[in-house]
This record gives structure tokens, sequence and C-alpha cells, in this order.
């Protein structure tokens, strides 16, 4: 695989907005004084299950990129939107009728927003005619509306893809992306995850995940951007993925059988690097805090680095369980290391990611300290 | 590289379940729309749609239990079934991690999410079910397949709406290219839904009982289903195992119209074209029939004509849209595009446009094979897929020589 160049990114999270918002989250996971999130209450009308969960809770589209083109946006999409704004504005990539073809998307999801398509099909049941639904909000229950909206607004012709791969999703973005480049369908991709806390997300999580009560549900979108010919305009690099790999595998091979299959993916992707176990600083891992989740990794992790484990950093912990978003989020603490620390620079890390229905990706970093001021 | 090679077809559609019936639809003209049965239609003023009533996945599927999967996943994992099977493809005889999957789709597993959205309204958040919520997830379609066939290789669900097939058939034939790869499947999937027809139906483009693609009275899309899949691999692969390739995937082309989510635009699905045709090293004039978008609305078939003439001049080769028997199977669209564009290839014909009566004025040389299928030489096929948030892709495919 050829690398893929990281020159310029931004982050939104419970946290915070900007390059800048994980330094304090990941300070505390350092000390150990984890946060529960922010008070709920009040977000929404409908019941969540939990009174504190990692919402970005003061979030207003409108109030960042103000009123026009943002009224109909779920928020999955403006948090897609604001992300891929403020990454292309660190990357200093100008837009312009000269590179616009070349400038695409990749986004990745679980399924888009499940609020939006509920609340469609919600319309359609009370009300008196099933067909009086908003015109205006069809777009939303389409899984690729994030990343067409986030085109319209910065003018991005260049390849749009959205990549339903939900824990795994940045895995793919990052496979898929360094496929258009290497194949030369661009010159320079927006790639990025996004996840939106509602009730139907913090609902769909508290039912379907052992660590639940421990980890709420989290929202977040990072988007990283890479060009064809190293870092950002002033070619300052914030880091280059060296390899991706995903797999999946049967689930009638249960826990271990999904163990033994990242395993192997983070095996194959740091041969693909030609990276040794002893190079590796740090491992962001999709920890969730539940020994009856966390197993699976830690198996995974045990068998390569036995004793010489590397300093693991556990986002879900900090942020909450933010599911596609995840991957994103674990590459964007990374960078956030680097970034306050000049001396990591060309450090390695590893990024794992697995699913309970047998997908499995890792992904290897050097990180960079590219120095120059902070936009944010 | 590697050359790219088609060698097996798995169609699940309203017009016939496997190659030979689908085939055969196509050649006959059948329509595959019916009344809708999936769902209660009190207060719809439109009541039709393209449901696969003869779909039993327990039929066709070895691995999958189908209690455990969504309808979409089911479409997706028999099409890979039926793939594998006209490929006559052994997957014991493939090493697994050299297998992988990619499928597209626009709503995923929308008749699970519809399901859930029932679950809040009549008893609350509190009572959806957790095994319906697990199959919620776009990824489980393309999971769904590699479970089915026992595949560890990749397994990517791309969601660019009504052109992921397209997309998924490009990054298939990139992965086996570059030797990532020796066999992919690739398609996608979709199911019939409430919100889908109720949604295209508030905004003008949904008709009544019959699709008319590039009739002067068109009157748009009826939604529809199904899954399609199709197989493959290197060129070196399928020979050493005595496989008989239906097409070459001579290359494809992506881009954004960046303009407006739902309405189409005649300038950049012209640049696609051109983006496609480079890539796969042809002309314009190589092209012996364009697989059209064709959904049926007034705008699509509209810019998508105006398109062609751009990139085509006077010499506009037979366009046809297999809409007009199918109806609308969003996610999939682009891959019954695909089988049949393969299927005009090695049986040589031009599958038909039906419900065709009036002349559009505003398509003047336009042949849309209209009402019947049509015998030909048909050597190179471009097949276009657009979608919502501008999302087009653009598949060419050749005859193997």
């Amino acid at each position: 695989m050829i690398p893929l160049a990281i020159g310029g990114w931004s982050v939104l999270s419970s946290a915070g907005i900007g390059r800048k918002s994980l330094v304090e989250p990941l300070k505390r996971g350092e000390a150990g004084t984890l946060d529960y999130g922010r008070k709920v209450d009040g977000l929404y009308q409908e019941p969540l299950p939990t009174a504190t969960a990692h919402a970005l809770v003061d979030f207003d589209v409108r109030q960042i990129l103000g009123r026009k083109g943002t009224s109909a946006l779920d928020r999955r999409s403006a948090l897609a939107m604001v992300a891929c704004g403020q990454a292309l504005e660190d990357s200093g990539i100008h837009v312009d009728d000269s590179n616009q073809q070349r400038i695409g998307i990749v986004l990745g999801t679980t399924l888009g927003s499940l609020k939006s398509m509920n609340d469609y099909t919600r319309e359609t049941l009370v009300e008196e005619r099933p067909y009086l639904v908003n015109p205006l909000l069809f777009p939303n229950t389409v899984m690729n509306c994030a990343a067409g909206q986030a085109a319209i607004r910065y003018g991005l012709k260049g390849v749009n893809a959205t990549l339903a791969g939900g824990d795994l999703a940045f895995m793919h973005v990052l496979r898929y992306s360094a496929n258009l480049l290497r194949c030369s369908y661009a010159d320079a991709l927006l790639m990025g995850a996004v996840e939106e806390f509602t009730p139907h997300s913090a609902w769909a999580t508290r039912l379907t995940k052992a660590a639940s009560a421990e980890l709420p549900a989290g929202e977040g979108a990072a988007v990283f951007v890479t060009h064809q010919n190293g870092g950002g305009n002033d070619g300052k690099l914030d880091g280059e993925i060296l390899s991706v790999t995903t797999g999946f595998t049967p689930c009638t091979e249960g826990s271990a059988g999904i163990a033994r299959a990242l395993e192997h993916a983070i095996r194959r992707t740091l041969a693909d690097a030609n990276i040794s176990t002893a190079d590796v600083t740090f491992i962001a891992t999709a920890e969730t805090g539940s020994a009856e989740e966390d197993c699976v990794e830690k198996q995974a992790l045990t068998a390569i680095f036995g004793s010489q484990m590397p300093h693991r950093i556990a986002v879900k912990k900090l942020l909450g369980e933010c599911h596609a978003a995840t991957g994103a989020l674990q590459l964007a603490a990374l960078l956030t290391l680097h970034q306050e620390n000049p001396d990591l620079n060309g450090r390695i890390s590893l990024i794992c990611s697995w699913m309970p229905d047998g997908g499995v990706g890792a992904a290897v970093l050097r990180g960079r300290s590219r120095g120059g001021p902070d936009h944010r | 590289m590697n050359r790219v090679v088609i060698t097996g077809l798995g169609p699940v559609s309203s017009i016939g379940i496997g190659k030979p019936a689908f085939c055969e639809g196509l050649r006959a003209g059948r329509s595959g729309i019916s009344p809708i049965r999936c769902f209660d239609l009190t207060g719809f003023p439109h009541v039709c749609a393209g449901e696969v009533h003869q779909f039993r996945p327990e039929s066709l599927l070895r691995r999958l239990t189908p209690s455990a999967w969504g309808r979409s996943t089911l479409f997706a994992a028999a099409a890979a079934r039926l793939a594998v099977q006209d490929a006559r493809l052994d997957t014991d005889q493939v090493d697994s991690g050299r297998m992988g999957v990619v499928m597209g789709t626009t709503c995923g597993e929308s008749q699970v999410a519809e399901a859930l959205a029932a679950e809040i309204l009549k008893h609350g958040f509190e009572s959806q079910s957790p095994e319906l919520l697990q199959q919620a997830p776009g990824s489980r379609l393309a999971h769904g397949v590699s479970e089915e066939l026992g595949a560890t290789g990749e397994s990517l669900t791309i969601s660019t709406a009504c052109s992921a097939s397209n997309y998924a058939i490009g990054y298939a034939f990139d992965c086996i290219s570059h030797g990532e790869a020796d066999v992919m499947i690739a398609g996608g999937a979709d199911s019939v839904c409430r919100w889908v027809h109720a949604g295209f139906f508030r905004l003008g483009t949904l008709a009544k009982d019959a699709c008319s693609p590039f009739d002067r009275n068109r009157s748009g899309i009826l939604t529809a289903e199904g899954g399609a899949a199709l197989v493959l691999e290197t060129l070196d692969h399928a020979l050493a195992r005595g496989a008989r390739p239906y097409a070459e995937v001579l290359g494809y082309g992506l881009n954004c119209d960046a303009d407006h989510m739902v309405a189409p635009n005649a300038s950049s699905i012209a640049a696609c074209m051109r983006l496609a045709q480079g890539r796969a090293r042809i002309q314009p004039s190589d092209v012996d029939y364009i697989c059209a978008h064709g959904t049926g609305t007034p705008s699509n078939d509209s810019v998508e004509f105006q398109a062609i003439r751009t990139v085509f001049g006077e010499a506009i080769p037979p366009v046809s849209s297999i809409k007009s028997m199918l109806g609308h199977t969003m996610g999939a669209a682009s891959g019954f595009g695909a089988i049949a564009s393969c299927l005009a290839i090695t049986e040589g014909f031009l599958p038909p446009t039906i419900n065709w009566s009036t002349p559009d004025p505003e398509m003047e040389g336009l042949d849309m094979i209209p009402n019947q299928a049509r015998r030909a030489e048909v050597r190179i096929v471009q097949n276009n897929g657009f979608a919502f948030g501008g999302n087009n892709a653009i598949v060419i495919l050749g005859e193997v020589v």
C-alpha cells in the first residue's frame, strides 16, 4: 500500500470541537479520572437510557456554519459537514475550478441516521395520510446524505463515497481511500467517519452492548485530509497511515475466532508496513471497559506483544461508544499526542477495530509533529 | 495489473431468480411490478412496487439462518450463492483470505429499521428487540455474504445509494487487478419499504402502476427490491479452473455533482461518462449499448439523455432501461444493470425498455429499444448508475478477447 499522508484534520466529540479538543480527555485518561459524559436530559423530548452520555450537548450547526444550507440537516450530516470544513481549512487546500474535480470525500457510517429513518417511518404511521412526509427531509433517510451534503457545501466534485462499516467503518475508509489514490482516481481526499447521539442510537447501544452500563453512547466525527503528493499545501505532515488490513471471520468461530482473525489482521498490517512489534509505541484500542467484550482484543494483542505491551489509549472510555466514529477518534487521539509532544515525531502506533459479527481491522500510523501555529 | 473478468451472475429479482430466469425475463420484456404486500397500503394513492414475492431464502442459502438476518442481507447472500453456483466456483478450492465481498446499498436493512420504528411507536424505546437492532447496520449486507460463502478477505458495504453496485464492482475490480484478491463477490441489495415509497410519492416522482423511461409521459419510478451479485476474478484464475467468462471489466468512473441532493446534473454525468471511458481506454464510438440509469422520472431521463448527447454527439448507441421491468431496485440497480450487460454481450441481445409508447421530442435520435428485446452483437457496454447525493458511478464492460 502507498502510505496515506495526512496533512490537516479536525475532530468533534463530547469533549469539544477542533484539534485541541482531545488534549484534556487524554490527560484525564492518563490520570485515570474518567468522565462519564455530559448531562443529556433536555437534549431530546424522547426518553434516554442514561442521564449522562458522551454527547456534544451544545452543538448547533447554525452557529458554526450559518443558516444557509443547514436547516434540513440531521445531526450526523451536520457533525460531518463541520468536521469536513475544518479539516479542509486546516489542510490549507483552497478548492477552486482547477482542483475540485480531483478532491473527494470518503465517509464511514453505521447506517446513516437511524433517527432520520425512524422519524420518516413514524410520520407515515401517525399522519392522517401516510404520505404526508416532509420531502425536504427525505435525503436524510439515505446513508450517503452526509457526504453528499458536505460535497455540495465545499464544492468537492471528486469521488464521493460512503461506507457502511459500523465499528470498522474507518478502517474501510482508509483502505478505500488508499485505493483511490493508488489508482489516481483523486488527488486529495477527506477521509472521516461520523456517528450521532440520538435517542435511537443511545437505546441501540444500551440494548445491544454488554458494556453499556459503564459506557454510554457517544457521538463524534473526525476527518483527515490526505494528499497524493504528501501533506497539506504547506507540505507539513501530521502523520502517515503506512498500512491497513481488514478481514472477516464467520461467527460460527465465536469470540476466540474473532480474536484469531484480529491477531492475523494486526500481524499482516505490521508486516505490510515493515514494522516490528518492538517499534510500536502506542496502541489505540477499541476497549470498552467490559471484560466480556474486551477479551477479544486482549487475546489478540497478548498473542502478538506478550509482556511487551505498548501503551494503550482507549478512546471509548474517554468519549463513549461512538460506533462508526470510533476508528476516526482513535486516529485523532494519536495525532493529538503527536501534536502536543514533538519528541514523539516518527513514532509508530497501531489502531485496532473489531465487531461482534466477525469484522476485524488494523492500521499502522507513523505520527508526525508538523509544528507551526495551530488554528484552534 | 491483472485482467479482471466476470464469471458468475446471481440475480434475485422480481422478473426471475437465477440467471436463466432473469435472462428469459429480460428477453421477454417481463414486468415485475405488482401490488405491494409487505406493508399496509391504507391511505396510499399509489400501491405498486417491484417486490420479489417468490423469494424463499431458505431454499437458496446454505449457511445463513434466515431468521437471524434482515431481508436485504438475505437478498445479497442469496444472490451471491447463485452467482458462485453460476460461476461453478468451488469456494472450498479458493484461498478464503483471498476471497472478498463488496456489496452496495441505498437503505440497507430498511425493513428492520421500520420494524424498530413500529416497536418504538407501540411500546417505547426500551421495548426494541436487541435481535432486530443487531440486524440493522449496513455492514450486515457484506458480512452476511462473507458468512454464507466462508470468505475471510475484505468484507465491505458501500452505501452510496442507487449507484452503489457500480461502486462495488469498481472497487472489486481494483482489488483483483492489483493482486490483493483472487475472487471478489460484488453487487448490491435493497428491500421495498414504506418510508421510501412515501418519500418518492411526496417528491412527486412515484409512478402509479408502470415505469416508462424515455417516454414523453413518463411519471416516475416504482420502488423495487432484490439482490444482484457478480463473481469477479482474474482472467488467469478463471482460465485455470476452466471457467467461461461473461465479460471483462474494462474500467469505471466516479464523480460527484456537488450540486443538489436529489436533482441530477447533466454536465457532471457527462464528465463521469468521459472518466469511465478514459479509464477503460475506449472511445464513445466503441460503445455498442448503454444500460441506462433510466429511472423513468422526467428529470433523470432528460438529464441522462443530455449527458449522452454531449458525450456521444449524433452517434448515440442503443440505450435501454431495465428499470422499466424491475422498477428501481435502489442499491441493487446498477448490479442488475451489470448482469444485464453481461447477458447482452454473451447472449447477443439488447434488453428492452418496456411500457414505452410516446416519443419525447426532447430526445430525438434516441433508440430506447422500445418494448421488445432485439438481437444484436454487443462487444462493449456502458452501465450507468446515478444516485442521491450526486454520487455518479459508471462501469464499462467488454467482451473477453
